[in-house]
């Protein structure tokens, strides 16, 4: 909302109050002002008459002048084309600060120039606010005979001296749009009276109408329409121009300008139609209308079902609450109009204005809602203005389609309630002295006050807490206390997900792992490549981009991504993590995703190198689930990647199974997949977070140490290399029975020495009796079983 | 006599120069059964009844004094000996020979675990909800109804004509509201991450995280609020920070503030950072809307109670001086590191 203090001024005594005072009180209220803008800038500036007017000798364009400011005569070199002797023009002195700089005396190729002569862009007026036919718009400002050499007060004489305030209006407060309740508003934040014409029943004029109006849409609650028979164009006043511009609406006639001043005054956008143009006395609203549409900027529109349209024996004459149509507008020799001031339904305006892609002041007004009587006030403001400024006569009477959504009411609030949400003591005359500062009439009963409310401010003051707002927001709030809530106590605690989701952090981060947050957002690559999606992607109905158009089914592209970013700029050895909800239109779940590339140690001082292979990121993932009471190869156990060996290496790689559920999978990733995105040995682990924070993870129970010694045996045999290692132990174990405390591989070998297709493996078992000190014979025994067992199982030898 | 003063002497001398080896032998000659201290015990046949007792404290007074002698050298040579070893293990201190990696925690997840902490630490408890959210719950029982003006406010993504990527985590109020009506006091923080139709710029991302707070319960103030409110903003910015509210609107509290703290670079002077105001705007609050409560089925005549919101990324940047959002979804590691705590 632009609001202009000059205008403001009008119904506001502002006098002694600077620009920067009256923002302070507006933000202290709850308006954010966004921007002060002075409308012109220049100090020093005077009214001048150029007396002599030569070439330039030494230029092809530039003029030197005498120009005659009264006080005295200065040499001025000038470049406006239009410089001519005997011009009253506007000039800057030696020491004038524009927006441009500060004016210097200074010598131009040889002449001497002591001041400027100034277009009106020069005193940083925009170009869009200049009349049409200013000079200003190639040369400098030529000024009329209002104006005397010797003036110094130009900018106010020609109505640029305002200052405008951009203030942001929430969207509970679309009164603020109207310069009448804004008025009223900025009343009530200076503490100021205001004065407000009185122009209600204005409209009440007229002979008997034949005109009908009707509506086909329940988006049309109320339609008001006047006929005049007898209006004169011509251009409109001055003082009407100055309060057009400084809103940043362009001036046309005085036709078309009352329509936007009484919009800018009462917040109803009005439409006038030249009543020659309109195809009958008669106008329906409907929303039935499909086609093309020439609006009045000349642009085509395509006009879908439910988009209202005006219409008149059948025919368009305007989109409605948006822009008026070309086949009805106002002409140069218009002599009789129609008045319309209607409510339009504010979603489907917002709706058809996004669509068309046409964001006009009318649209935007609509969109956020009129005041209930904004029909009425705007009517009659309409009709008086046309008698005023269009010598407007042979007026029919006002016609109605629906009704006004108002009836007068009050807000009953108590002293005690306002006091007790807020936690403050208010008294009673401090309420009230708000809701007067509002302009709202207000009794008290009791420990009650009684507020009317306006109907301007019906959309947004409903309840009681409404009303504590107003007194809140107008009164002074810095010296509110602080306190804590008082209620029982509360254990505040984090949930099992939330747990796990910090215990998974701090291992990983612990390893050298970055944790990062990446976009929910895709594009279709990632959906075609996902990993165990559980689902389909879901698809945004209006995306940003094709880049962000899916919700992502799986992590493992985003992290691909950010590590190959990782090393596109350098960073080596790159471990990182994200722990996110993906979603398809199964649902959504949790996932952690872990990618590994490079060293997993490295250290060259010490010659420690630990390169990146399945089995690190296999250990991590058994340390992760121990630290979460889940054991692997014991309630986790690991299975042959037959899930996506599409993505994944099918020899290194596996997937992890809990409960019967599939747990996560991990290994190295396919160079195949990887060689698109010009990447090398990738390790990744994906892990459904959900299976984890379903399942209960075992109890801690303190274990039983032996008090007895152990004895440890070291076997090493030659077996064929696809004899997996865990069926190796879990076969030492099974012979070994409950002597076997531990059992462990330390040394798989592969080549020299060692036949083709066969493989070393060397174990080491501990056996120990928690009842009793073991003695070698009863440790032989157990022993000779297991070897025996191993050897005729996997036709292994032992070496 | 003079036997043991020379004797004694000569001992004494021979420790004073022997090394670990000798020191061994030198025990042997004076000291062993047929060594020479033992040996003057053969004078004492002629000796004197009286005489002996005499004797034989005066050998065994050697003996000790040897032997002490030795101890007291043996020890000497045994520090030297570690001190030298000691020496020659000497390291570099300043060499850093062994790194062990560390990662840290992405920025944003710091700041919410603060929060979260905070919170907890007050009694708290941490929910959380859909990002696939309906409309119901994004908007409709945040007193934002159909074709209400705010919800021009955030242009969503919408995914059908009723379900979204929630654009404010006061989703996950409003269904802990209408979980816990019959369970009151309601005291949580929910954090997420939320989406908006946003070109990502400097100061814009279409996808951030939120953390909203709700309490609800009987005699629930504004007071409350900022009483709550300011010692978050204290924890997490400087323990001298003010704060104060300003009027504002959202259409699921009633009255609602913006809430601005004293600049934690200034302490409230003025500086950039604040644009020489010293306060800068930090988070949404109010008193949840009384439709709100009684659309979650809670007795607005009953209970009252407050809400606010902060954002991840601005707490963030704030705090850290990181001065594009956008550097929070990047990724880069030689910019994670920075946040190691």
């Amino acid at each position: 909302m632009k609001l202009s203090l000059n205008w403001l001024s009008n119904f506001i005594d502002l006098k002694d109050l600077s620009v920067e005072q009256i923002v302070d009180q507006m933000v202290e209220c709850g308006f954010e002002v966004e921007a002060v803008d002075r409308m012109s800038e220049g100090t020093k500036l005077i009214v001048g008459k150029v007396i002599e007017c030569k070439d330039h000798p030494n230029s092809d364009h530039l003029h030197v002048t005498k120009t005659d400011i009264g006080s005295e005569v200065l040499d001025i070199v000038c470049g406006a084309p239009n410089c001519r002797e005997g011009l009253k023009v506007i000039v800057a002195q030696v020491g004038a600060k524009l927006p441009g700089g500060e004016i210097k005396a200074s010598t131009i190729r040889g002449e001497n120039s002591n001041g400027m002569l100034c277009s009106l862009k020069e005193l940083g007026i925009d170009e869009n606010l200049l009349p049409a036919d200013s000079c200003s718009h190639t040369g400098i400002e030529e000024l009329d005979d209002r104006f005397n050499v010797g003036d110094t007060d130009v900018l106010k004489k020609l109505g640029y001296d305002d200052t405008i305030l951009d203030v942001s209006i929430y969207a509970n407060r679309p009164d603020c749009l109207s310069m009448y309740a804004m008025a009223c508003e900025m009343g009530a934040i200076l503490s100021r009276k205001v004065t407000l014409p009185d122009f209600a029943g204005k409209a009440n004029i007229g002979t008997k109408s034949d005109f009908k109006l009707s509506s086909v849409s329940k988006n049309c609650p109320h339609f008001l329409a006047k006929v005049v028979n007898n209006v004169t164009i011509k251009e409109s006043p001055e003082w009407m121009k100055q309060h057009l511009r400084a809103n940043g609406v362009k001036c046309i006639n005085n036709l078309v300008d009352i329509s936007n001043y009484v919009m800018l005054e009462t917040g109803q956008p009005l439409h006038f139609y030249d009543l020659r143009s309109n195809p009958s006395k008669e106008i329906t609203v409907r929303d039935d209308y499909e086609g093309k549409y020439t609006a009045l900027d000349g642009i085509e529109y395509d006009i879908e079902k439910g988009d209202l349209m005006i219409t008149s024996d059948n025919k368009p004459i305007g989109i409605a609450g948006i822009m008026g149509g070309d086949n009805t507008k106002i002409l140069d020799d218009t002599t009789s109009l129609i008045i319309e001031a209607a409510l339009f339904d504010h979603a489907q305006i917002r709706r058809t204005a996004n669509r068309l892609g046409l964001q006009t002041e009318a649209a935007a007004r609509f969109a956020k809602g009129l005041e209930p009587m904004a029909q009425n006030k705007a009517m009659d403001r309409a009709v008086e203005l046309l008698i005023e400024l269009a010598d407007a006569k042979d007026f029919e009477e006002t016609v109605e389609y629906g009704k006004p959504d108002y009836e007068p009411y009050e807000i009953k609030e108590t002293l005690s309630h306002l006091n007790a949400l807020i936690g403050k003591e208010y008294t009673m005359d401090e309420a009230v002295a708000v809701m007067h500062r509002l302009g709202f009439e207000c009794r008290v009963e009791g420990d009650s006050f009684i507020t009317s409310i306006p109907s301007y401010r019906a959309s947004d003051l409903k309840i009681p807490e409404d009303i504590d707002e107003e007194i809140v927001r107008l009164t002074d709030f810095d010296d509110l206390k602080s306190t804590l809530p008082l209620m029982p106590q509360t254990v505040g605690k984090l949930s099992n997900i939330q747990n796990i989701r910090r215990v998974i952090r701090d291992i990983l981060t612990g390893h050298g792992f970055y944790d990062t947050i990446n976009y929910t957002l895709v594009n279709k690559k990632y959906i075609d490549e996902s990993l165990l999606p559980s689902g389909s992607a879901v698809e945004m109905l209006s995306p940003l981009s094709d880049a962000r158009r899916y919700t992502r089914t799986s992590l493992m592209n985003s992290l691909l991504e950010t590590l190959s970013y990782n090393l596109d700029h350098n960073n080596e050895n790159v471990d990182l993590f994200e722990i996110s909800k993906i979603y398809s239109d199964k649902g959504e779940e949790e996932r952690l995703g872990i990618i590994m590339e490079g060293s997993f140690i490295s250290d060259k001082v010490k010659h420690l190198e630990v390169k990146t292979d399945f089995y690190v990121l296999k250990g991590l993932l058994t340390q992760l689930l121990d630290q979460l009471g889940f054991e692997m190869n014991g309630r986790v156990s690991v299975h042959e990647n037959e899930l996506d060996v599409r993505h994944f290496h099918p020899y290194q790689s596996a997937v992890l199974m809990m409960d019967n559920k599939v747990l996560g999978i991990f290994g190295k990733l396919h160079p195949n997949y990887l060689k698109s995105m010009k990447l090398n040995d990738v390790y990744y682990a994906e892990m459904m977070l959900d299976v984890l924070s379903d399942a209960k993870p075992a109890k801690i129970k303190a274990p039983v140490v032996s008090k007895y010694p152990s004895i440890s045996r070291d076997i090493s045999l030659m077996l064929k290399e696809d004899v997996k290692v865990a069926d190796l132990l879990s076969s030492i174990r099974k012979a070994g029975g409950k002597l076997v405390k531990n059992c462990e591989v330390f040394d798989v070998y592969q080549g020299e020495h060692i036949e083709k297709g066969y493989k070393s493996v060397s174990l080491n078992i501990v056996y120990e009796d928690k009842e009793k000190t073991l003695k070698t014979e009863d440790v032989n025994e157990v022993h000779d079983r297991v070897l025996n067992d191993l050897t005729s199982r996997f036709d292994a030898k032992q070496r | 006599m003079l036997d043991f003063e020379a004797l004694k002497n000569e001992a004494l001398k021979a420790i004073g120069e022997a090394d670990e080896k000798s020191l061994d032998d030198l025990r042997i000659e004076y000291l062993s059964k047929k060594g020479k201290v033992q040996s003057l015990m053969a004078q004492m046949r002629d000796l004197s009844a009286e005489e002996k007792p005499k004797f034989g404290q005066m050998v065994n007074d050697l003996k000790n004094a040897i032997s002490e002698a030795m101890d007291k050298k043996k020890e000497e040579l045994e520090s030297a000996l570690m001190n030298a070893r000691l020496l020659s293990e000497k390291v570099d201190i300043t060499l850093d020979a062994y790194k062990p990696r560390s990662g840290n925690l992405h920025p944003l997840t710091l700041v919410q675990k603060e929060i979260e902490d905070i919170f907890i630490g007050m009694g708290y408890n941490v929910a959380e909800g859909p990002e696939l959210e309906s409309d119901l719950y994004n908007f409709t029982k945040a007193n934002t109804p159909e074709g209400h003006p705010a919800r021009d406010m955030q242009d969503t993504f919408y995914v059908d004509p009723s379900h979204l990527l929630r654009s404010q985590t006061t989703a996950i109020q409003m269904r802990v509201l209408e979980q816990q009506a019959d369970k009151l006091p309601i005291k949580v923080i929910c954090p997420g991450k939320v989406y908006r139709r946003d070109d990502d710029d400097a100061t814009h991302s279409h996808q951030f995280i939120q953390c909203e707070g709700l309490v609800v319960g009987e005699n629930i103030t504004v007071a409350d609020l900022k009483g709550t409110l300011e010692l978050m903003i204290r924890e997490m910015f400087s323990k001298d920070a003010k704060i104060r509210f300003r009027p504002s609107y959202f259409p699921f509290t009633e009255p609602s503030f913006e809430v601005d703290m004293t600049c934690h670079i200034c302490h409230g002077k003025g500086c950039p950072t604040c644009k020489g105001t010293g306060w800068i705007e930090i988070l949404g609050s109010g008193m949840v809307h009384p439709n709100v409560l009684e659309m979650a089925g809670i007795d607005s005549k009953k209970y009252t109670g407050f809400a606010f919101g902060v954002g991840i990324e601005r707490v963030a940047m704030l705090k850290y001086g990181i001065t594009d959002i956008r550097d929070l979804y990047t990724n880069d590691i030689r910019f994670l590191e920075g946040f190691k705590r």
